[in-house]
């Protein structure tokens, strides 16, 4: 068996059952579910204050939850130390000790008195990793003599000479500069396939989420508010917090009342699937912005008047007002509009128009039909 | 900078050195000039005839033992309040205590209160406590003096250690104390340095305290033991000056081996926190 091997056969699931956290009156994370395949690369993903470090540190022990339970594998370590639950974290500041060589940091977890590991052997692992990193020629070194890219790779490396159960990483691209993060993302993406192991992503950042994940858990208020692929959470939201909250720009959505068979608002006339109940009287529509269309007919079924047109090249991102609401979509460059020009815009693919029941705010059916 | 500006700053650090240093350097010679010549006309800086004629009497008179004695119980006072004012600092910096802002108040209003003023009410207890003229009154007292000092310090510090280490390393496997010592105490180095330096020349330089809660010859400090060569009859200069020698030694090697860490620690506690 080689060490890749190896190490992708400690790789075990998590599983949150229920699992709650208060401070005093103030409720941080309520019903908290998930259930995280071994291998599996997970993506915490919400704004600032939504509960998702409170989750990972729920997972790594440093803090406990106030009700529920959080199985690693088969074992319950709800209230299991951090020292003992076997799992490595990369925190946003990357939590390096500042007295201690790279080789000291790398090596560091090996030696600890519960998994002391032979002294040949952490030369072994902790040279290894530095190989695989890239970071051989500047063990000697002290963090505060590298750079910020090279300090996160450290901490990538103090976390993989461990070969845990699962890793658990807090934001750890978020100090980076936007060229090292896109580098150190997909240096990401590749140390988890050769790892195999089950990794835990915080992130605010949606397109780190998105090119990193199999499975990604939006969290808002500290609750969960979908889970699912990158791909269903972009095409099917489950709710209006989703469809806004994931895209650049995010979906549109347009408030408008069920006339006959179909959705009238201000500024546009929609068709309603037939899927959709009878019941269900006051609805929005969600829409892509790549999935809007330039309708230069007389009759197209959303009107508004252009506020602003961003080049971007081979496409343009034009805001427009339609009714109360601003739609952004974006537009073939070759269409050429002007800010106060009014204009008429169509969906380019109705399977991909998604509505919602404006008053509960959730998703009301899979597709049009 | 101006040349100018230069050398006006240069000319006021050599009077400086020379206010601060000329004392040291004219006892160091007198130390070495025989008695009769330590008064002679014209001075001599670098004397004709050296001796270490006042050395061996410091130690003919047991000085060696008082000298012993001063660094036994600034050690053990350091330690004594290193270690409790790192627990307090720590525990202060870390856990949400109940009236903290007032015990940090009462802390420092301990430093503002004048050793002097509380002296005679000491020795009292001590003595009701049958403590005085103890090997363990002295480093008790300094201990008490150095801690809130040591907890004002160690505290400012480790506020401005980033939690992260302490979850890290105890992540990586290692117990809460553990992480503690191994990561947030190499990490306070400047700042315990600091504590234990000032809390070193303390203890190593006091006068008044040692005089009033010990007696006995051989529980005596050296600041004590010289004051007996200012005697009746005239004082006996040669071994004064050696032993203001002897006595500069420990202060100056402490400064020499630490003061990396003296500047940053001081500064750390002073400005952070």
């Amino acid at each position: 068996m080689n060490a890749e091997s190896r190490k992708a056969s400690t790789a075990q699931s998590v599983r949150f059952i229920n699992v709650g956290k208060s401070y005093g009156n103030v409720r941080a994370v309520s019903d908290v579910n998930i259930a995280i395949e071994p291998g599996q690369f997970v993506t915490l993903l919400g704004p600032s204050g939504c509960g998702k470090s409170t989750t990972l540190n729920m997972i790594a022990g440093l803090e406990m939850p106030t009700e529920g339970q959080i199985l690693i594998g088969d074992r319950d370590v709800t209230t299991v130390k951090p020292a003992d639950r076997d799992i490595a974290m990369v925190f946003q500041s990357y939590a390096l000790y500042p007295h201690l060589t790279l080789y000291e940091n790398i090596a560091f977890p090996m030696r600890a008195r519960r998994r002391r590991t032979p002294e040949p052997e952490v030369d072994n692992k902790v040279r290894n990793a530095a190989r695989m990193l890239g970071l051989e020629a500047m063990l000697s070194r002290f963090p505060r003599e590298i750079s910020g890219g090279q300090r996160q790779r450290v901490a990538l490396g103090r976390a993989m000479v461990r070969t845990p159960t699962v890793y658990l990483l807090d934001e750890p691209l978020s100090n980076l500069d936007q060229q090292l993060r896109v580098q150190m993302r997909s240096e990401l993406k590749d140390l988890h396939q050769r790892l195999g192991a089950t990794m835990l992503y915080v992130t605010h950042d949606q397109s780190e989420a998105m090119t990193l994940s199999d499975l990604i858990v939006v969290m808002s208020a500290g609750r969960i508010e979908q889970v699912g692929t990158p791909r269903q959470l972009y095409d099917r939201p489950a709710n209006l917090f989703v469809a806004r909250f994931l895209g650049e720009p995010g979906m549109n959505i347009l408030d408008g009342e069920r006339a006959a068979d179909r959705l009238v608002g201000a500024g546009f006339s929609l068709p309603l699937p037939t899927t959709i109940a009878a019941s269900e009287k006051r609805l929005s529509v969600g829409l892509r912005p790549e999935d809007i269309e330039y309708d230069p007919s007389g009759d197209a079924p959303i009107k508004g008047t252009v506020r602003t047109v961003e080049f971007l090249g081979s496409r343009s991102l034009v805001r427009i007002d339609v009714g109360d609401a601003l739609v952004s979509a974006f537009l073939p460059a070759t269409v050429e509009l002007v800010a106060g020009q009014a204009v008429g815009l169509r969906p380019a693919d109705t399977n991909k128009t998604r509505f919602f029941d404006t008053q509960l705010g959730l998703a009301v059916e899979e597709t049009v039909q | 900078m101006k040349t100018g500006t230069r050398i006006w700053l240069v000319l006021g650090c050599l009077l400086a050195a020379l206010v601060a240093l000329g004392p040291i350097v004219w006892a160091f010679s007198t130390s070495l000039k025989p008695t009769n010549r330590i008064f002679q006309v014209p001075p001599e800086l670098i004397p004709s005839v050296s001796t270490l004629e006042h050395y061996a009497r410091l130690i003919s008179e047991g000085v060696h033992w008082a000298f012993f004695n001063s660094g036994l119980y600034a050690v053990m006072a350091v330690a004594v309040a290193l270690t409790l004012g790192t627990l307090a600092g720590y525990a202060l910096a870390r856990y949400p205590i109940p009236g903290k802002q007032l015990v940090l108040v009462l802390f420092v209003g301990a430093m503002a209160v004048p050793g002097f003023a509380v002296l005679l009410p000491t020795q009292l207890l001590f003595v009701d406590m049958g403590l005085y003229n103890t090997y363990v009154a002295l480093p008790l007292l300094y201990a008490g003096h150095i801690l809130p000092f040591a907890v004002w310090v160690t505290r400012s510090h480790f506020s401005t250690i980033p939690r992260e280490l302490e979850q890290a390393a105890q992540i990586d496997g290692y117990s809460r104390l553990e992480a503690v010592w191994k990561v947030v105490l190499p990490g306070a180095k400047p700042a315990l340095l600091a504590a234990a330096t000032f809390g070193f020349l303390h203890s190593w330089n006091d006068y008044v305290t040692a005089t009033t809660m010990v007696d006995t010859p051989s529980l005596r400090t050296l600041p004590v033991a010289l004051i007996f060569f200012q005697g009746f009859h005239g004082r006996d200069w040669g071994a004064l000056m050696a032993g203001v020698i002897i006595a500069t030694i420990p202060p100056v090697v402490m400064f020499l081996l630490f003061r990396k860490y003296l500047i940053g620690g001081f500064a750390d506690g002073s400005v952070k926190g």
